[in-house]
């Protein structure tokens, strides 16, 4: 970034960010600064690529006119603590409006990417068109500015994740690395392709600690762009910490926010991994394709349980105190430690573990394992598969694919793999278009044509409004078991204040998991001191909403009608009496709650996309 | 009165998971979580005969207490 003026709200133009356009067939690099529209660009990330995409008419996300977007925050590459993230934007191989026009998408992902591509000196690149060949491209620090080389990336075709990271960091020392795994080559069949970010823990290590930045399948993108990865070579750039950054990264560590993330043998909370418990008070962790039994088989993912098979370490991100991944490791017979299994978080852990009826740790972690590796979305991927399980449950005269029902370890097995490598195209392209094919549409978990996390929707009307994700894009998917919340008007309060703020740490480059809301103080306090710039919260803020508001916009414009603002008919037709909180979504609980939403939110969105 | 408290996660891990307590009439929820020695941070959710309640709430005999640490995710 060039910062020339100190006041983003009133003078963004007096702040520029470098952008590198990579014509990807010609293999032409075009270097601009561009100065900044408005604080949405100054903040960066979706906020920032949303207005480019926003500029073009893309009906095929397959097409050489949809750009891949790689940027990064403002505080991405700074001292503020988890100040790491890297953003991927462009319409989506996998969500798609009921017209077929793919949605805009954003996917985010922590690791030393970030970092070390910020430092390069860009602070975005637009991958344009398709290489003619698998190739990667290497970003890096030069005498007079950043410089983009190309290379071959034959060499790396089948490799999974973690062995094309290796190979990299052979070849370029000092390097982080983004890459598509086996399932993003194969993006004509595998739509939910996600991108592996390395971690300088993972390069030391040489085990598969990656980060992903896992939705929309923006991994199947940059397979059909050819580009195989992207590699960024810079030296570290961090100025010396200043007492005001030492208190924030301090408060940050101490905020409960964070603590509900941190380790367990500190205090803290042990990671999103408490979720499972929690909500199995309520029954409300998914089981068998989303619908709890009401049982306790999830309660062998516990963590005491899986302690009793695994080595469990809390690790963290790059200088980040919060360490929040339980990473678990197989236990050597002599009581050692032995090689990574897999990292449990919530998401992955009840995807890949209850909501597909599989129970034993060991076998979850395997799968875990095995997503990675290839490189899938495993939000995508593990509610695509419970899809299956549940129609060959229901049809077991005419199953699909290998047959496997909920808990067949292996079959499922099969089928990650299968997958991965390009050979289950009716799993690949994701569980909207699967269930359309198969004519069974109501148990097909997702909205508005991306995969529910494992946070139920029976829990959750929020995820309508969410436009990236169901829980990365707004924060109300634990509302109801933390609040006990139901009425349409703290739902649409809910929404239109607080909840559609869970994007902007998805413009400053920071983590979610600093759990304070993006308004906080510390981020003003870290914007200033690392930048120079004078934002008040309420600056910040405004500029969020807009970036929200923009992202719905940008969904009304690709076709998304009101009917598909709805969540899977299963929820609203079938409530499960087993789900101990009161059930309170109907149908005309829905229909009152996008008239209220749209009332407040569509008068704000008026301008905010350019005329075409 | 008797009073049923059931502690989850992190909060079980350190306590117990299920234990029945006696406390004196117009007992808080509040006041039973400090004499668990549980700071108020550390309870993001709070449950009484399942459903959610302030801090404030008076306990009744007979009553079943919920407490869950906050949780977040993403």
């Amino acid at each position: 970034m060039k910062i020339r003026g100190n006041d983003p709200a009133n003078d963004p133009s007096s702040i520029l960010y470098q952008r590198c356009t990579i014509d990807l067939p010609a293999r032409a690099v075009r270097m601009e600064d561009v100065p900044c529209r408005n604080v949405e660009d100054v903040l960066g990330g979706f906020g920032r690529s949303f207005q480019v995409l926003a500029e073009r008419t893309i009906t095929d996300p397959y097409s050489p006119e949809n750009p891949l977007i790689l940027n990064t925050g403002l505080l991405t590459g700074s001292n503020v603590m988890t100040g790491m993230r890297s953003y991927f934007s462009a319409y989506s191989p996998l969500k798609k409006s009921g017209k077929g026009l793919p949605g805009a998408m954003w996917s985010a992902g922590s690791g030393d990417f970030g970092n070390r591509f910020k430092w390069t000196g860009l602070d975005e690149v637009i991958f344009e068109g398709c290489a003619d060949i698998p190739i990667y491209v290497v970003l890096r620090t030069g005498e007079s500015g950043p410089q983009v080389e190309f290379h071959s990336a034959e060499h790396l075709l089948g490799l999974n994740a973690h062995q094309k990271i290796m190979s990299l960091a052979a070849a370029h020392p000092g390097g982080h690395f983004a890459v598509i795994g086996p399932a993003g080559e194969n993006y004509r069949t595998v739509r939910m392709g996600a991108i592996a970010l390395s971690t300088e823990g993972q390069l030391k290590s040489d085990q598969p600690k990656m980060r992903f930045a896992g939705r929309g399948g923006l991994g199947s993108l940059m397979g059909y762009k050819n580009l195989i990865a992207i590699v960024a070579i810079s030296s570290l750039k961090l100025d010396k910490i200043t007492f005001a950054i030492r208190d924030v990264n301090r408060d940050i560590v101490k905020s409960p926010g964070s603590a509900r993330f941190q380790p367990a043998s500190q205090g803290g909370g042990g990671g999103t991994w408490a979720n499972i418990e929690v909500l199995e008070a309520f029954h409300a962790v998914p089981l068998n394709n989303f619908r709890p039994k009401g049982n306790d088989d999830v309660k062998k993912l516990y963590r005491d349980q899986v302690e009793k098979v695994f080595d469990i370490a809390s690790e963290g991100c790059f200088r980040c105190g919060i360490r929040c991944h339980n990473n678990l490791y197989v236990r050597n017979e002599d009581g050692s430690r032995g090689k990574l299994a897999a990292k449990f978080d919530f998401e992955p852990l009840i995807l890949f573990g209850s909501n597909l009826g599989v129970h034993d740790p060991k076998q979850v972690a395997e799968l875990i394992h095995l997503c990675d590796s290839l490189g899938m979305d495993a939000i995508s991927l593990g509610t695509t598969i419970s899809y299956l399980l549940d129609y060959n449950e229901r049809h077991p005269e005419k199953p699909l694919l290998n047959g496997a029902t909920f808990g067949d370890f292996e079959k499922v097995r099969e089928l990650i793999e299968q997958t991965g490598r390009g050979q289950a195209p009716a799993l690949g392209q994701g569980v909207r278009r699967l269930s359309e094919e198969v004519g069974e549409t109501a148990y097909a978990m997702h909205v508005k044509g991306l995969e529910i996390p494992a946070y139920l929707a029976d829990t959750n009307p929020g995820y309508l409004f969410a436009i990236a994700g169901g829980h990365m894009s707004m924060g109300t998917h634990m509302l109801y078991a933390k609040e006990g919340k139901s009425t349409v008007e703290e739902w649409t309060q809910a929404i239109t204040t607080t909840g559609l703020l869970q994007v902007g740490y998805d413009m400053v480059g920071l983590c979610k998991f600093v759990g304070l809301g993006i308004g906080h103080d510390l981020i003003v306090t870290g914007i200033r001191e690392t930048t120079g710039l004078q934002i008040s919260s309420e600056q910040v803020i405004a500029a969020v909403r807009r970036a929200y508001l923009r992202g719905l916009a940008l969904e009304l414009r690709q076709g998304y009608s009101d009917e598909e603002y709805t969540l899977p008919p299963q929820v609203l037709s079938s409530p499960n009496p087993k789900i101990t909180l009161p059930s309170f979504i109907t149908e005309e609980f829905l229909a009152q709650l996008r008239k209220k939403v749209w009332s407040v939110f569509l008068p704000e969105m008026e301008g905010l996309l350019p005329d075409k | 009165m008797q009073v049923t408290i059931k502690l989850f996660a992190a909060l079980r891990w350190k306590l117990f998971e299920e234990e029945v307590r006696e406390y004196p009439e117009g007992t808080t929820v509040a006041q039973l979580a400090a004499d668990l020695g549980i700071p108020a941070p550390e309870i993001g959710i709070r449950l009484v005969n399942g459903r959610h309640c302030p801090f404030e709430q008076v306990l009744q005999d007979g009553d079943t207490v919920f407490l869950m640490p906050p949780i977040g995710g993403g």
